[in-house]
């Protein structure tokens, strides 16, 4: 157990009102970008993350386990399945959405074109469709399959920390990581 | 030699999915079988993909400090009225099917038929009775009122052959009850990217009329656009949306801000086509500025001028702009409300109301002031030529703008500015004028470049608006450039004279002595008392001209009265009551001097004053 957790956690429940500040910047860049690539989508993310920590809040006296990040995760995984499921029919596309060579982290490329000299238009065009193909592709997962490969890929969690987080075998994880990368190989851009 | 692995096997051993024994079988596979070394590397190239969504997320202050206010607050009691009822829903799409089926059967006996035909339902009215069972206001399923519905539902005779002649008619017609506004499960027509977008920005008033045409995918029926305008600075009120063709079937019903959900809006837009319509898209929105500056190069012997005119573009507005055709209004625009602000607020036009004790409801905030809407449709209509429903316009206004169009389209990013070239002239005749005004400029000699933005001049396209203006010299035949001086122009008419202000002249010298003075023509009252005289002052300028070129220079010397004669030898004119100037060209390192002298009239001699033609 990491005992800054335990501390902050304890002192949380007793009434602290910084603890729990703590602990949303200390977990929060890594939970917002896995809602991030769980959703898809900015807005959505921070409403996951927004609901995450508010059950944190809530639920911060059940805390009983070792591991403060795997019942974090656990939540936010919970949270992020709910989520999807609700909006699942709802496709949201943001006025502010970029355009034809974005990509999704707000970072535009015609603002790269004008301070990088070495700018290629086309290399970048096409590095910005295949983004946008691995986004479909991965988005086209089922929840639970998609959870397993954002924490075990992006979030580099063990798959015995995965199976915690999910709250399952870990051959199930194994099986659902195998099924994942099976869609993915026939879904990811050929380079 | 052992069968190649399968992809299966190939991922497994990758991602360490497998058995440490297989792991091991396959490692040794591969390290004798190049196919399968090949076609792993191939889907190694291929997950590497993924790689292309790694980027780092950082969480903001902002909302970390949002997560903590949200969750501290108490948890608010959800109202579960349609979870309550849900078992009586399913009850009567039961009941539904069933009542179904009986019509059917009744359809078979003949002897129905008349009864059927008797009753004209409208078909609209069948799709929402079909898809809107009743509830009582008990709560339970109204199985009298469902029943004698669902008969209409399904009519024969002259009806059903109506039904039948407009083909399918029935099947597609559009509720006449609008949805009520989505809250999640809802399916969005998505926005796709812009086709066009026509920015038209205010510098004055920190105001851009964005204009974007969009071709939407829209269903026939009723469909939810939602607009999203987080960390911009657009003006939610000012959002406006018309389709620009198939008007006649679409029809744009709402605007909602949905409660809790920030940043956002959607519109209710009711179809009767299905398909791709254009739509235009409008709005206000705040942190687009320019500025036009320009730069001109004199010749050698200053008669001609390089005029370049730039216009630099700047968005802070929080979104892109990509192929944007700019258009810049010179002029003052009048706005009761400051866009940025607006922009920035949690609730487009207001916060959501409470109910009180009473059962009426108050705002949880005064109401905010809006955008001047006569400016938008004043603006729209005019200057876009749109024709929106409901039309102001203040003329008066309009006569303060000019519209001043950039060529082609640019793409402005967020956070960046641009400079654009808006004219580029060559070759314009240009007269170097030097002037002295004492009362002006005190003791300096100002130099001036004078041209005009006319045909004549190689210019006269279009007006130019007001800027800076730097003004160099070729130095020497290699063109290398010496800097004259920089003013600021304001904005010039097509036609129009100008002289550029380009600051105090080093090499053209001007020093007027007051060589001579004395009065004359006293006058006295009866009491014996001064009641009038005349002043003779007798002044020598002289000029002196240390250049290498020939100069034209405008002496203008005031008098502070209106009652002046003037003697001199040169030529000059009355500039004003007041005051008289000298036109003179000097040679090149050149002095000259002239000499005048003016009598000035006062007391009742002025009464006398005869001023000579």
């Amino acid at each position: 157990m990491d005992n800054t957790d335990k501390s902050l956690i304890e002192a949380h429940c007793r009434g602290d009102p910084m603890a729990f500040g703590e602990l949303v910047r200390r977990y929060g860049d890594s939970i917002l970008g896995y809602l991030m690539r769980m959703s898809g989508n900015h807005y959505q993310a921070e409403d996951l993350f927004q609901e995450t920590f508010k059950r944190v809040y809530e639920k911060a006296h059940t805390f009983r386990g070792s591991q403060f990040k795997s019942w974090l995760f656990t939540i936010a995984t919970n949270v992020a399945i709910d989520g999807l499921r609700r909006h699942r029919r709802m496709r949201v596309v943001s006025l502010n959405q970029k355009l034809d060579c974005a990509d999704r982290d707000g970072e535009e490329l015609g603002a790269v074109a004008l301070a990088d000299d070495s700018y290629e238009p086309s290399q970048e065009a096409a590095k910005a469709e295949q983004a946008e193909q691995v986004r479909n592709a991965i988005d086209s997962l089922p929840a639970r399959q998609r959870a397993t490969l954002v924490l075990a890929y992006y979030q580099q969690l063990s798959y015995p920390e995965v199976a915690k987080v999910l709250g399952c075998s870990l051959g199930t994880v194994k099986t659902q990581m195998y099924r994942a990368l099976r869609t993915l190989a026939q879904k990811l851009p050929d380079v | 030699m052992q069968n190649h692995l399968t992809e299966r096997e190939l991922i497994e051993y990758q991602f360490k999915l497998a058995p440490q024994m297989r792991m091991k079988e396959a490692a040794e596979h591969l390290q004798s079988c190049g196919e399968c070394r090949e076609h792993l590397e191939k889907l190694k190239r291929k997950f590497a993909t993924l790689d292309l969504l790694r980027e780092e997320t950082k969480i903001s202050e902002d909302l970390i400090s949002r997560v903590v206010e949200q969750a501290s607050q108490p948890v608010q009691k959800r109202i579960v009225w349609f979870r309550k009822y849900a078992w009586l829903s399913s009850a009567a799409a039961v009941l539904l099917v069933g009542v179904l089926l009986v019509a059917a059967q009744l359809s078979k006996d003949g002897s129905k038929k008349r009864e059927f035909a008797k009753e004209t339902i409208p078909v609209e009215e069948k799709i929402v009775l079909a898809s809107k069972p009743e509830i009582t206001s008990a709560g339970r399923l109204d199985e009298k009122a469902v029943g004698k519905r669902m008969l209409a539902m399904a009519p024969k005779g002259k009806e059903a052959d109506r039904y039948a002649a407009v083909g399918g008619t029935a099947e597609a017609a559009i509720p006449e009850q609008a949805p009520f506004a989505p809250a999640s499960a809802i399916e969005l027509v998505t926005l796709p990217r812009r086709d066009k977008v026509q920015l038209t920005i205010y510098n004055s008033a920190d105001l851009t009329l964005v204009r974007e045409r969009r071709n939407l995918t829209l269903k026939k029926g009723w469909n939810w656009l939602q607009f999203m305008w987080a960390n911009t600075l657009i003006d939610p009120t000012s959002l406006s949306l018309e389709p620009l063709a198939q008007a006649d079937k679409i029809d744009i019903q709402q605007l909602v801000f949905p409660a809790r959900l920030r940043e956002l809006g959607r519109w209710l837009i009711r179809s009767e086509v299905s398909g791709q319509v254009p739509f235009e898209i409008m709005y206000f929105t705040s942190g687009l500025s320019w500025r036009a500056f320009y730069m001109g190069t004199l010749s050698q012997d200053e008669k001609t001028m390089r005029l370049s005119g730039y216009v630099r573009v700047g968005n802070n507005s929080g979104e892109d702009y990509e192929n944007a055709q700019t258009r810049l209004i010179v002029g003052q625009v009048h706005i009761l409300d400051e866009i940025a602000e607006l922009a920035k607020r949690q609730y487009p036009y207001n916060r959501p109301v409470e109910f009180d004790a009473y059962g009426g409801f108050r705002a949880l905030e005064e109401k905010p002031e809006r955008l001047d809407e006569k400016l938008f449709y004043e603006f729209a209509e005019k200057e876009l030529g749109t024709e929106l429903r409901r039309k102001e316009i203040v003329k008066e206004g309009l006569s303060e703008y000019f519209l001043y169009t950039i060529e082609g389209t640019e793409t402005i990013p967020d956070k960046w500015g641009k400079r654009l070239l808006s004219l580029d002239a060559a070759d314009i005749e240009v007269e170097s004028l030097y002037k002295y005004d004492e009362q002006r400029w005190g003791e300096q000699t100002i130099r001036f470049v004078k041209f005009a933005n006319d045909e004549e001049h190689n210019l006269g396209q279009t007006p130019i608006p007001d800027g800076d203006v730097k003004i160099y010299s070729q130095a020497d035949s290699k063109g290398y450039l010496s800097y004259v001086g920089g003013t600021n122009i304001k904005y010039i008419p097509v036609d129009e004279e100008v002289e550029l202000n380009l600051g105090p002249a080093r090499l053209v010298n001007v020093e007027p002595k007051l060589m001579d003075f004395k009065t004359d023509n006293f006058m006295f009252d009866t009491k014996g008392n001064v009641a009038g005289w005349d002043e003779i002052r007798t002044w020598k300028i002289e000029i002196t001209n240390t250049r290498m070129l020939p100069i034209g220079i405008e002496i203008t010397r005031g008098f502070d009265t209106a009652y002046w004669t003037m003697q001199t030898d040169i030529a000059y004119e009355k500039y004003d009551a007041t005051h008289a100037r000298f036109k003179l060209n000097l040679e090149p390192r050149s002095k000259r001097t002239f000499e005048y002298t003016v009598t000035t009239y006062h007391g009742v001699r002025e009464e006398n004053f005869a001023p000579k033609e």
